[in-house]
């Protein structure tokens, strides 16, 4: 006992000056990497957001007028109620299949393991792409599953005139993208239940629904929303999708917030309001994690 | 044994609804892509009759022809192969290092330089695509892959150092204590133990990094201009407004994009899983 508790002292004697600045030269490329490029282009973005921009270079101070042009210019805040229900609708159809998926799967099933690599097979798949198959397999001509509907007398709007349609559609196309990351990481939380307790309910008398409620859902429940917080963050600073399928039309029905600022930057040229959007992302993204955070902090300590 | 039977087994109504959703479930999974797999190995003539045929009449490779050397795929998939190569190289290089000092050192002001780094997963893309832009234009860095090499690589490090902490931590300290008696410094111990003994970590990161590079449009969109030297996402965004619509070409390259990844899944299936969930975070 005293020889292993003393070697280590003896092997590690009071470091110098350059054993203690060891762990900071380790730690250093990854530090100047991240502050060159994810730090100052993000405190640039923050000052030219307050200027008006000559194309690359910054004018004169605007104070917040870059941020009111964003909110309120060219047909209003619009964009806020699209990104809504973009998250939303998103949520509203991965988070319940990707969950009842996992438990499904989490079962002893014929053919459990190629159906689990069938199910993934969209999380492999870029946004661009699957944004691009979808599109495809919604084309209002040559698309077999609208056509069958036509054929059986149903009225199937059009994704490029119907608003709705196309929001339908890009949310569809969004879930179809986000329902794997829930199926796998909530069906990794499934197995670390324990059998044993879920056989003591059973034998306590618990149905079926009785021992998800009580035993499984609660051991779930915090991966779930994680879930929650992950599927709806990829949403809200989606681009590929709504760009590639919709182009953020028609009549500006599928423009989200994060189609916006990439419009205003990559199509109209003006810098200086898309920065401000790009802070206005920014913050909501982080206020909607601080939050995300707290919430799970308390259900961990009550 | 008993017991174990009945819990894994539900009532049939159950069992019929569980199939139920499987098989929708799959209908929506693979639809797209097996309808757009249908499309790339049809006949121009087919594609455009009407009604659809799900499956073609007559097999064709000339849409993957087309897609290969009309619209350069070749020379998007070699310019994607260097920049993963080289993101490879820096962001693994540089995050293993930081995440051994993570996981083994204890220092003044640690928690606040991680903390600070993992704030940057929170950065959306499309707030920093402007800035990044400028800074490229302005180091001379715009529409060379360097640019990409540089921003993928920053992008993926605070992550690659939360994954591959945990892959250090669970390798024990006394093997490095033993070299470390065997007169090795603090790096040449790292480099000699705990290196080799961290490749499923590494590993893992790879799955990550390859992913990244392979699957992101958006930066590789802004900060590229010229044909040459396009990535494979944004090549095919290209191919799409710029040659005009061909569905039969452009379904080929969208599978010929997703196949890589595909045959890369069937070997690694236990890291893609642990460095895609890892990166699930940054979008």
């Amino acid at each position: 006992m005293v020889l292993t508790i003393s070697a280590p002292l003896r092997l590690a004697p009071r470091p110098r000056v350059e054993g203690r600045l060891q762990p900071y030269l380790f730690l250093l490329p990854a530090l100047v990497l991240v502050a060159l490029i994810s730090f100052l282009p993000l405190a640039f973005a923050v000052l030219q957001s307050f200027f008006r921009s000559e194309y690359l270079n910054l004018g004169r101070f605007v104070g917040t007028e870059n941020y009111l042009d964003f909110l309120y210019g060219r047909g209003g805040a619009g964009f806020l109620w699209n990104s809504l229900v973009y998250c939303a609708g998103t949520v509203a159809v991965a988070l319940p299949l990707g969950f009842l998926l996992a438990l499904v799967l989490n079962q002893d099933l014929p053919f459990r393991g190629p159906l689990r690599t069938l199910l993934i097979l969209p999380w492999l798949v870029s946004n661009l792409v699957g944004a691009l198959l979808w599109g495809w397999l919604g084309n209002p001509q040559y698309s077999p599953v609208i056509h069958s509907l036509r054929q059986l007398g149903l009225a199937v709007p059009d994704m490029v005139t119907d608003k709705h349609a196309a929001m339908t559609a890009v949310v569809l196309c969004n879930a179809w993208a986000s329902y794997p990351l829930v199926m796998v990481l909530v069906l990794a939380a499934l197995q670390t239940v324990p059998r044993e307790l879920l056989e003591s309910a059973e034998i306590d008398g618990a149905s079926g629904w009785q021992r998800f409620r009580f035993v499984t859902f609660p051991m779930v429940s915090n991966t779930t929303l994680v879930c929650l917080v992950l599927t709806t963050l990829h949403a809200f600073k989606n681009v590929e999708i709504i760009l590639l399928m919709t182009g953020g039309g028609p009549v500006g029905g599928t423009e989200t917030m994060a189609i916006r600022v990439f419009q205003e930057g990559f199509q109209f040229f003006r810098m200086g309001v898309a920065s401000s959007g790009a802070i206005v992302v920014f913050l909501m993204n982080v206020l909607f994690t601080l939050a995300f955070i707290q919430v799970l902090r308390t259900e961990g300590g009550a | 044994m008993n017991a174990y039977r009945r819990l894994g087994a539900p009532s049939l109504p159950l069992r019929a609804a569980q199939w139920l959703l499987l098989a929708v479930a799959l209908a929506f999974a693979l639809g797209p892509i097996l309808w757009g797999l249908s499309t790339s190995l049809k006949t121009p003539e087919e594609i455009n009759a009407l009604p659809p045929t799900w499956i073609p009449h007559e097999i064709t490779f000339a849409n993957y022809a087309e897609a290969v050397f009309s619209a350069r795929f070749l020379r998007h998939v070699l310019n994607t192969v260097l920049v993963v190569a080289a993101c490879l190289a820096i962001s693994l290089w540089v995050s293993a290092h930081a995440a051994y000092a993570a996981a083994r050192f204890r220092f003044r002001g640690k928690n606040l330089i991680l903390i600070l780094m993992w704030t940057t997963i929170m950065i959306p893309g499309v707030a920093v695509i402007v800035p990044l832009y400028l800074a490229s234009v302005w180091t001379g860095l715009y529409d060379t892959l360097w640019a990409l090499i540089l921003v993928y690589s920053a992008w993926l490090v605070p992550t690659l150092i939360w994954l591959l902490r945990g892959f250090v931590s669970g390798i024990p300290v006394e093997l490095e204590e033993a070299a470390r008696i065997d007169g090795c410094s603090r790096l040449s111990a790292f480099y000699r133990i705990t290196l080799p003994l961290l490749r499923p970590g590494l590993l893992a990161g790879s799955v990550l990094v390859f992913t990244l590079v392979w699957n992101e449009f958006l930066i590789g969109y802004s900060l590229v201009l010229s044909n040459e030297s396009r990535l494979v996402q944004v090549g095919i965004y290209f191919f799409i407004t710029e040659v005009g619509i061909k569905w039969g070409p452009l379904t080929a390259a969208a599978i010929g994009a997703i196949l890589p990844i595909l045959i890369a899944y069937a070997f690694l299936q236990r890291a893609f899983i642990q460095g895609l969930s890892a990166g699930a975070v940054k979008g």
